[in-house]
């Protein structure tokens, strides 16, 4: 579980450039839950995940992950940072910059070494995170440098992946990718998620959030202006917060406009929606 | 990277920052050369340094330079102060005749602390002043005015504009990359690597983790900028206009006129030291100097006022 305890940080204090970038962030993260976060860019997203593994200390207040504590104070932070970045993995935006070894494998197992793995079963790691992210055999003696943007971006993800992470945390992972591949890394997350992991995703793409969201949090402008179901959020009016309602939420604003009586908890795609339709005229 | 700040530009609005840049060059070498004068001796030595001191600190104060700052900048150079002391204390200069104290017969002689003392006050006043240039300028505008400067090297084809524009371009990119630096810092950090602890080698290869993306993205960021400056027809020969006109103001001429009353009191000093004769017409000057001195921060400080009061 996650904890943001009226979290303020602000950049540069006491200089011309001073910027507060979170102010009097309160929320909790579900374990287990498929949380977006979402809003505007410059307000904050990112700020917010670096407090996570303690990249970034608030300047006020503190982040409980866990049994772990990120606060402003120094007393009452956790010492040891290492097991928290394990425990909580983040990938950040572009993240195919973070690539340097000379084969993949040995990148993807670069994570795992830095804690400790023996090299041989760091490689066994990454051969299987590979796998995971869609990266063929074939690629794992070659440099990460001759692939391809995408590749490289399924690469640094498998990097991630390689920690074995109990929190997944992905800074628009999927910006860039080719629809294939983005939805190929959607379901990996989802699969992920139902096997356990906390996954926080940051994106700016509101069909994604709409379809793969347990929860949604929405950060304006530094504060927290919405937390709870994506069904609650995209229903209602949200351009308030900046934000396009998706394809699929228009549709069925439209059929419950119309009078149909849809079970909205249960639709997330196209085929959920009918699913629905289904029921409505077969009940 | 809010910890490579020092010397980054800030953007105030003081006397010294609406400087013409050109001017702005001049006077910081003016002061720097006043700063590498020898004296007759170490009192006026002392005293000098002094004077020249609290100009700069007077300067940093219009500028908005924090004097925690500078201490900040200094805090690496407490090595080369120790190593200066330690090379003055064995190899002592060669009048060096009072003793300060021994150590099992070896003798420590005043000559060799004052050297060293001269030493560290004359480093600390060039970093001082090179900071009040670099916070009070743009980088755009240093390598505009250094552009001017070289100006007259056209005539023997010297490539003034296309170095102009390199350093330029090299400046620009310089708060990037410590971006760039951060973000893979962080990234990195992200997969368990320790920048700050840890055995030698985990540390080498930290550093490699940390290098080996930042020069491929520096790389792909130069080859970008070149087809870009190269779609918009770029020509380096090709002659232009500025949207930024360097102009030189009446405040600069005071400026000016105050670098040169200090550098000329300095060779003064230097000369005849502070015995001051009236056959010497120049000791005068230097004194008038001052004066215009102490004009130029009242209205300096006066401007600064004005300035907070209309804001």
């Amino acid at each position: 579980m996650i904890n943001f305890e009226h979290v303020y940080f602000t950049y540069s204090p006491k200089s011309p450039i001073e910027f507060e970038a979170l102010n009097d962030v309160s929320l909790t993260i579900k374990d287990g839950s498929f949380t977006c976060l979402v809003g505007k860019t410059g307000c904050g997203k990112s700020t917010l995940i670096q407090q996570l593994n303690g990249l970034l200390f608030p300047t006020k207040g503190k982040v409980i992950v866990d049994n772990f504590v990120i606060s402003s104070i120094k007393k009452e932070r956790t010492k040891k940072l290492q097991p928290l970045r394990k425990h909580l993995g983040i990938v950040f935006q572009f993240s195919e910059n973070q690539l340097f070894e000379e084969s993949v494998e040995e990148d993807v197992a670069f994570g795992p070494m830095n804690f400790g793995i023996k090299k041989e079963e760091a490689i066994k790691i990454a051969h299987e995170s590979l796998k995971k992210v869609g990266i063929g055999e074939e690629y794992f003696k070659k440099s990460p440098f001759e692939l391809s943007g995408g590749e490289k971006r399924r690469v640094s993800i498998a990097g991630i992946l390689a920690l074995e992470p109990k929190i997944l945390v992905l800074d628009e992972p999927t910006a860039g990718l080719d629809p294939k591949g983005s939805k190929e890394m959607l379901s990996l997350f989802k699969k992920l998620n139902e096997s356990g992991t906390t996954i926080i995703l940051v994106s700016h793409d509101m069909d994604i959030v709409f379809e793969y969201a347990s929860d949604v949090i929405v950060l304006c402008d530094g504060k927290v202006s919405y937390v709870g179901k994506p069904s609650d959020l995209f229903l209602d009016d949200v351009s308030k917060y900046s934000l396009e309602t998706p394809m699929l939420a228009k549709v069925v604003q439209k059929l419950v406009s119309k009078g149909y009586s849809l079970n909205l908890d249960k639709i997330h795609n196209l085929e959920s929606l009918v699913e629905e339709l289904k029921e409505v005229k077969h009940g | 990277m809010a910890k490579i700040t020092l010397g980054r530009y800030s953007p105030y609005t003081s006397f010294i920052h609406r400087m013409d840049p050109r001017n702005k060059i001049f006077c910081l070498i003016a002061l720097m050369v006043a700063v590498f004068f020898q004296y007759s001796t170490w009192e006026i030595t002392f005293i000098m340094g002094g004077i020249l001191f609290l100009i700069v600190l007077i300067m940093m104060f219009i500028s908005h330079v924090s004097f925690k700052q500078l201490l900040l900048s200094l805090k690496s150079l407490w090595f080369v102060v120790l190593f200066l002391l330690l090379i003055n204390a064995i190899i002592p200069p060669k009048d060096a005749s009072m003793i300060a104290f021994s150590i099992n017969g070896f003798n420590i002689y005043f000559e060799a602390i004052f050297q060293s003392l001269k030493i560290v006050l004359r480093l600390v006043l060039m970093v001082s002043t090179t900071m009040v240039l670099t916070s009070t300028t743009k980088p755009l505008d240093l390598t505009y005015a250094l552009e001017w400067y070289l100006t007259p090297l056209k005539l023997i084809k010297f490539p003034a504009h296309e170095v102009a524009m390199t350093i330029s371009i090299a400046l620009r990119f310089i708060p990037t990359l410590l971006d760039e630096t951060d973000r893979i810092m962080k990234a990195q950090a992200s997969r368990g690597v320790d920048f700050k602890h840890g055995k030698m080698s985990s540390r080498f290869k930290a550093i490699i983790s940390l290098i080996v993306p930042l020069f491929i993205s520096a790389f792909q960021r130069s080859e970008e900028l070149a087809d870009a400056m190269e779609a918009r027809g770029y020509d380096p020969k090709a002659k232009r206009t500025r949207y930024h006109k360097m102009r030189f103001h009446l405040s600069d001429l005071f400026a000016f006129i105050f670098c040169g009353a200090v550098m000329a009191g300095v060779i003064i000093v230097s000369h005849y030291g502070f015995t001051l004769n009236t056959d010497h017409f120049i000791p005068w000057l230097c004194i008038a100097g001052c004066g215009i001195l102490t004009y130029i921060i009242l209205l300096g400080i006066y401007d600064v006022e004005s300035r907070k009061a209309i804001q």
